[in-house]
C-alpha cells in the first residue's frame, strides 16, 4: 500500500489529488500547501482517506510517517524546498517543474533516491510520446516537441518567460543557439488545430533525454493565454480558456525509408499535468504497472519511463493521446 | 492666435495617429498566416498502438 503527500493546490495538485484519491492502492493522500484553509477545503472534498499538512509553511519541513512518494505541484523556488525536504526524509519525488535541478539532483544520487522532473504536459507527457515514437522507427534524426495552452496563472507566467528567452536547439549532443526565426504555424489535434509557435530553449533538454539518439531536438512554445483583466476580453479564443495541446514530430528512418511520426494530446492543460504528475508519483509509490523504473538520481519522466504502459495507464484515466495519419503539415 | 496653432497641431495629431492605426490593422490582417489544409487527420492511440 502506498501513501503520497501531495504539494499544492493550483490547478494542477487539484486534478493531482483527484487523480491519486481515486487510486485503489493508495492508502493515504496528504496534501500540503501555502494555504491551509485551501488545503482542507480541498481535503474535504476528496474523502476519508485524504487529511491536511500542517506546519509546513517554512525551512525544509517534516514529511508525515510513511509516505511513500512526493507529489510536488508547485512552481519554484517552493518546489525546491519541497523536493530538499523529501530527499532528506529519503522519500522518492516527482514534480512538475525541470530546471534549476542541480545540486539537488546530486544530492538525489548521494542519498540513493529518486527524483523525477518535468511530470507535466511539456515537459512530461509530450517526452514520453517522443520516446513512443521513436521506439516506432529504425534510426531517429530529429524530435520537434511543440505545447499550446497553460494551467494555471504560475504556467502562464512560466510560459511567457521561456518564450523570451535566448532561442537555440540541441544539435549532436549539446545546446546551440540560433535565431528564433519567428513564430512557425504548427498542427495540433482538434480542436487546437493551427497555432504559431515559437522556438524555445524549455523542455529541449527533456526531448534530448528521453530520446538520446536524436541528432537534433527543438522545442517550441504557443503565445500563452491572456490574463490582463482589459486584454482578455478581446480577441480571446474561447479554447484558450484551460485547453492545451501538445505535437511530437520524430523523424528517422524505417526499413531504409525516411518516416516522421507524429503524435499529439489535446485536454485541458492542469488535467493532463495533473494525471501525468498523479502517475508518475505511484510509479514511484511502487506502482509497477504504469512503467515508471526510475534509477536514483535526478531524471527526466521521458527519459526513465517505459511509455506503452505508462500511455495505457493514462488512457485508463482518460487522457488519451492521437497519432497523425497523413503528410505532416508543419 | 496660439489657441488656435494648439488645436490646428491637435488635429494633425490625431490624423496621423488615426493613419498609422489603419495602416497597423491592414498590416495585421493581411499578416495573419493562412490556414493549410491538413492532408489527413488524427486518430486517438489505443489497442494495438500501445501493446
Amino acid at each position: 500500500m502506498s501513501a503520497v503527500l501531495l504539494v499544492g493546490t493550483g490547478q494542477v495538485g487539484v486534478r493531482a489529488a483527484r487523480q491519486l484519491v481515486d487510486t485503489p492502492g493508495l492508502e493515504r493522500l496528504w496534501v500540503a500547501a501555502r494555504s491551509e484553509d485551501r488545503a482542507s477545503a480541498m481535503v474535504g472534498a476528496l474523502g476519508d482517506r485524504a487529511s491536511v499538512l500542517s506546519g509546513a509553511r517554512v525551512g525544509v519541513p517534516a514529511l508525515p510517517e510513511g509516505t511513500t512518494a512526493v507529489a510536488v505541484a508547485v512552481p519554484d523556488p517552493e518546489a525546491h524546498r519541497w523536493v530538499r525536504a523529501a530527499l532528506e526524509a529519503a522519500v522518492p519525488v516527482a514534480t512538475v517543474v525541470d530546471c534549476g535541478f542541480g545540486p539537488l539532483g546530486d544530492e538525489a544520487r548521494s542519498r540513493r533516491i529518486p527524483l523525477v522532473t518535468g511530470c507535466g504536459l511539456g515537459p512530461g507527457l509530450t517526452d514520453v510520446l517522443a520516446r513512443h515514437a521513436a521506439a516506432d522507427l529504425d534510426e531517429v534524426d530529429a524530435v520537434h516537441v511543440a505545447r499550446v495552452g497553460a494551467a494555471g496563472p504560475a504556467c502562464v507566467e512560466a510560459t511567457r518567460d521561456a518564450r523570451k528567452e535566448p532561442t537555440g536547439e540541441w544539435r549532436d549532443g549539446g545546446w546551440c543557439p540560433v535565431p528564433s526565426g519567428g513564430p512557425e504555424l504548427l498542427w495540433f489535434p482538434e480542436p487546437i488545430e493551427a497555432r504559431e509557435c515559437r522556438l524555445v530553449h524549455d523542455g529541449v533538454e527533456a526531448g534530448a533525454a528521453a530520446v538520446p539518439a536524436a541528432r537534433l531536438v527543438t522545442s517550441r512554445l504557443g503565445v500563452p493565454p491572456t490574463t490582463g483583466r482589459l486584454r482578455r476580453g478581446f480577441g480571446r479564443d474561447p479554447k484558450d480558456c484551460g485547453w492545451g495541446a501538445a505535437r511530437v514530430e520524430v523523424t528517422g528512418r524505417r526499413a531504409g525509408a525516411t518516416r516522421s511520426v507524429v503524435y499529439g494530446v489535446v485536454d485541458r492543460t492542469a488535467v493532463v499535468s495533473g494525471a501525468v504528475l498523479a502517475v508518475a508519483a505511484l510509479g514511484l509509490a511502487g506502482d509497477a504497472t504504469v512503467g515508471l523504473a526510475a534509477p536514483t538520481g535526478r531524471h527526466r519522466l521521458g527519459a526513465v519511463t517505459d511509455p506503452v504502459p505508462f500511455l495505457a495507464e493514462l488512457a485508463r484515466r482518460g487522457i488519451t493521446a492521437a497519432a497523425f495519419e497523413g503528410v505532416a503539415p508543419r | 492666435m496660439r489657441n488656435l496653432g494648439g488645436v490646428k497641431n491637435l488635429r494633425r495629431g490625431l490624423l496621423v495617429a488615426g493613419m498609422a492605426l489603419l495602416a497597423g490593422v491592414v498590416v495585421r490582417a493581411k499578416g495573419r498566416p493562412a490556414a493549410v489544409p491538413a492532408s489527413g487527420g488524427w486518430r486517438p492511440l489505443e489497442g494495438p498502438d500501445l501493446r
